[in-house]
């Protein structure tokens, strides 16, 4: 469907209208019209609002990109606005967005399953669906503190004892629990979805639970769990409040700066939201430029991730025909 | 289908397992230096310390991990009173709660001063009325007893009575300035409302009612906001301000404006000291810690305070504060 209006699409409406007209016997359908105004409106407020913040960002870090380009993405932390950049906080939010896929995801979608194929449903299973409503409401700076009692305190000696536990691992952990709820209720909704008729089929055929679930339930609902799952992926890669709890460090770290040093993910860490809160704070126009530079950033990761889930849904949504 | 996503999350989580399960040591030439530095503390020194860190992470040759933050004075002395961290850097001396914090620890501490830093008193450019204020005057506009004052006038009475010959404008009168958890609000309550408020009998804070933001840019966009606004912020971020007047301050002796000079000998009233407080213990244990601060403290690394904004010590004040380095001086000065 195209947003743009043609002479032909117009003429098409008209010649519709006017035979919805003689159908509702020459009724003006005046109520049906102002919705229909109501929806476009709604729709042009997301898309320019969305527009306005795009533009915005990337005027104000042209600057930044037509100067230094891929210098800005490879440098690390500095005091200097014009030599800073953001690779360190990429790594972060590299590893923070592989420990919400590692850990929430298939944690989330095996709840899910649980509650909606196996539970009994009763008076108990209402609870904890009740729960983990109210969890996914919970604001994110308490799964902060959260993260700050667990991961950072009280498992030190796992999640990183040489930085007081002030690292990727809490990070990721603590993230990848906010994000929980949020994959149980989205892949709960999907698997409701799912016909029926298709599970009982499988059954009357005598096949085994398992086998239903694997072979016909789980296909049909992975596309709509995985549109649950961009949202969740998308929501942890932007978070800031929690990481503030547990430490990202924003003032300046010597390493942090290779994707594939594990031995990283038990040290300090920097991450692209708190980063860019902390450039915000900065004084001057350059680090102005430095932060729109660093949002434009995080913009093309979410984007590059929704885009991975996007496709691989699409194929899932393919074998389901 | 499934299969194939089952097998690659299978193959993330086994990686991220790995990960958390071994830290592999890294191959490297023993007589390297080795270790980690750890700086906390207040948001205003740290662009100080990172600065100096930038520097120690040039000098090639070492396997030092390093990371610099500042989350504020207070909350870096509680990370360093629980020996989270080997260094904080601090915009206030040390309170005798934090010492006894720290002493509860066991946490033994190293007090160097480092430059200084002065408040600056803003309005807005367009502001003809006032260019010079006494200490007097400042705390009867922006002290408690200036609660509910919204025009300079209204202050007039109470700061004749403490002696000021200020006239105040029949202006209205916009207060900005750091909220409470910023090291430039404890300082501006120690150097100017800690003058007046015991014999005042009231608290020793300012008036509840003024525009508050911890980010220094909104304060100053807070002061040009209206024409005789008032507002203060670090020495640091007022010179490079614009569309702002910075006034000169009365402590007794005239009105002295803030610069560099008047800063560093203290002339001008409302300057503070900077600080980084060195856990000793840690200082004896760790040789990375004890390089570091030795270059925190050479010409390279202390270099860094004019470099980022602030005031450098005068020659003997940087001469005792090395002494007291290298001499392992425990305890606040």
């Amino acid at each position: 469907m195209t947003l743009l209006t043609t002479p032909k699409d117009i003429a098409e409406t008209a010649a519709r209208d006017a035979v919805e007209r003689q159908l509702t016997s020459g009724k003006a359908d005046t109520a049906g019209f102002a919705f229909r105004l109501l929806l476009l409106l709604a729709l042009a407020m997301s898309v320019v609002v969305l527009g306005v913040l795009v533009v915005d960002v990337t005027t104000n870090s042209w600057g930044v990109v037509t100067n230094r380009g891929w210098d800005f993405v490879t440098s690390k932390l500095a005091s200097q606005p014009g030599q800073a950049g953001v690779v360190q906080g990429l790594v972060g939010t590299f590893w923070i967005g592989a420990f919400v896929i590692a850990i929430a995801f298939p944690m989330g979608v095996a709840a899910a399953i649980y509650l909606e194929e196996y539970a009994q449903r009763g008076r108990f299973t209402n609870l904890i669906d009740l729960s983990i409503r109210n969890l996914a409401g919970v604001p994110s700076v308490v799964y902060g503190i959260l993260g700050l009692t667990i991961f950072v305190k009280l498992l030190q000696p796992l999640t990183g004892p040489d930085a007081n536990g002030r690292t990727l691992v809490s990070a990721g952990l603590t993230l990848a629990i906010l994000v929980l709820p949020i994959v149980i209720i989205t892949s709960t909704e999907a698997l409701r979805a799912v016909p029926s008729g298709l599970r009982e089929a499988g059954f009357g055929v005598g096949a085994t639970r398992w086998e239903v679930v694997r072979h016909h339930v789980l296909p049909y609902a992975a596309p709509g769990i995985l549109t649950g799952t961009i949202l969740a992926l998308a929501r942890a890669l932007g978070e800031a409040a929690p990481l503030i709890l547990v430490g990202a460090t924003t003032g300046y770290l010597s390493r942090g700066d290779d994707f594939l040093d594990l031995t990283a993910l038990r040290e300090r860490f920097a991450a692209m939201p708190t980063l860019i809160a902390n450039w915000a704070s900065q004084p001057g126009a350059e680090w102005e430029s430095n932060t729109s530079a660093a949002i434009l950033v995080l913009l093309v990761v979410v984007l590059l991730a929704n885009t991975a889930a996007i496709l691989l849904r699409n194929r899932f949504e393919s074998k389901r025909r | 289908m499934p299969l194939r996503s089952t097998h690659w999350m299978a193959v993330t989580l086994a990686l991220a397992l790995l990960a958390t399960a071994c830290g592999a040591p890294d191959a490297s030439d023993s007589t390297q230096l080795r270790g980690s530095v750890v700086v906390s503390g207040s948001s205003t020194v740290e662009p100080i310390s990172v600065a100096v860190t930038e520097k120690f992470d040039a000098g090639a040759g070492h396997q030092v991990s390093l990371a610099v933050d500042g989350p504020g004075t207070g909350d870096g002395f509680e990370l360093f009173c629980g020996g989270q961290v080997a260094i904080n850097d601090a915009s206030s001396k040390i309170k005798p709660e934090q010492i006894a914090a720290c002493e509860e620890n066991g946490v033994e501490l190293i007090e160097l001063w480092i430059g200084n830093d002065g408040l600056t008193l803003l309005t807005s450019e367009s502001n003809d009325h006032i260019s010079c204020l006494t200490l007097a005057d400042v705390y009867v506009l922006i002290g408690p007893e200036s609660q509910g004052v919204d025009n300079w006038s209204d202050a007039q009475d109470l700061a004749v009575e403490l002696g000021s010959d200020t006239t105040f404008p029949d202006a209205p009168l916009a207060v900005t300035g750091p909220g409470e958890e910023s090291g430039t609000f404890v300082s501006f309550v120690e150097l100017v409302i800690e003058d007046f408020n015991e014999d005042r009998d009231v608290d020793a804070t300012t008036r509840p009612d003024y525009q508050s933001s911890a980010d220094d840019n909104v304060i100053i966009q807070g002061v040009q906001g209206s024409d005789t606004s008032l507002g203060w912020v670090g020495f640091a971020f007022a010179r490079g301000a614009e569309g702002v007047k910075i006034l000169e301050v009365d402590g007794g002796d005239g009105c002295v404006r803030p610069t560099d000079e008047t800063v560093a000998d203290r002339s001008y009233p409302i300057s503070r000291p900077l600080y980084i407080y060195v856990n000793a213990a840690m200082a004896d244990e760790n040789p990375a810690l004890d390089a570091y601060v030795d270059l925190y403290l050479d010409d390279t690394g202390i270099s860094s305070v004019r470099e980022v904004g602030y005031v450098p010590l005068a020659d003997e004040d940087l001469a005792a504060t090395r002494s007291r380095w290298h001499e392992r001086i425990v305890g606040p000065a």
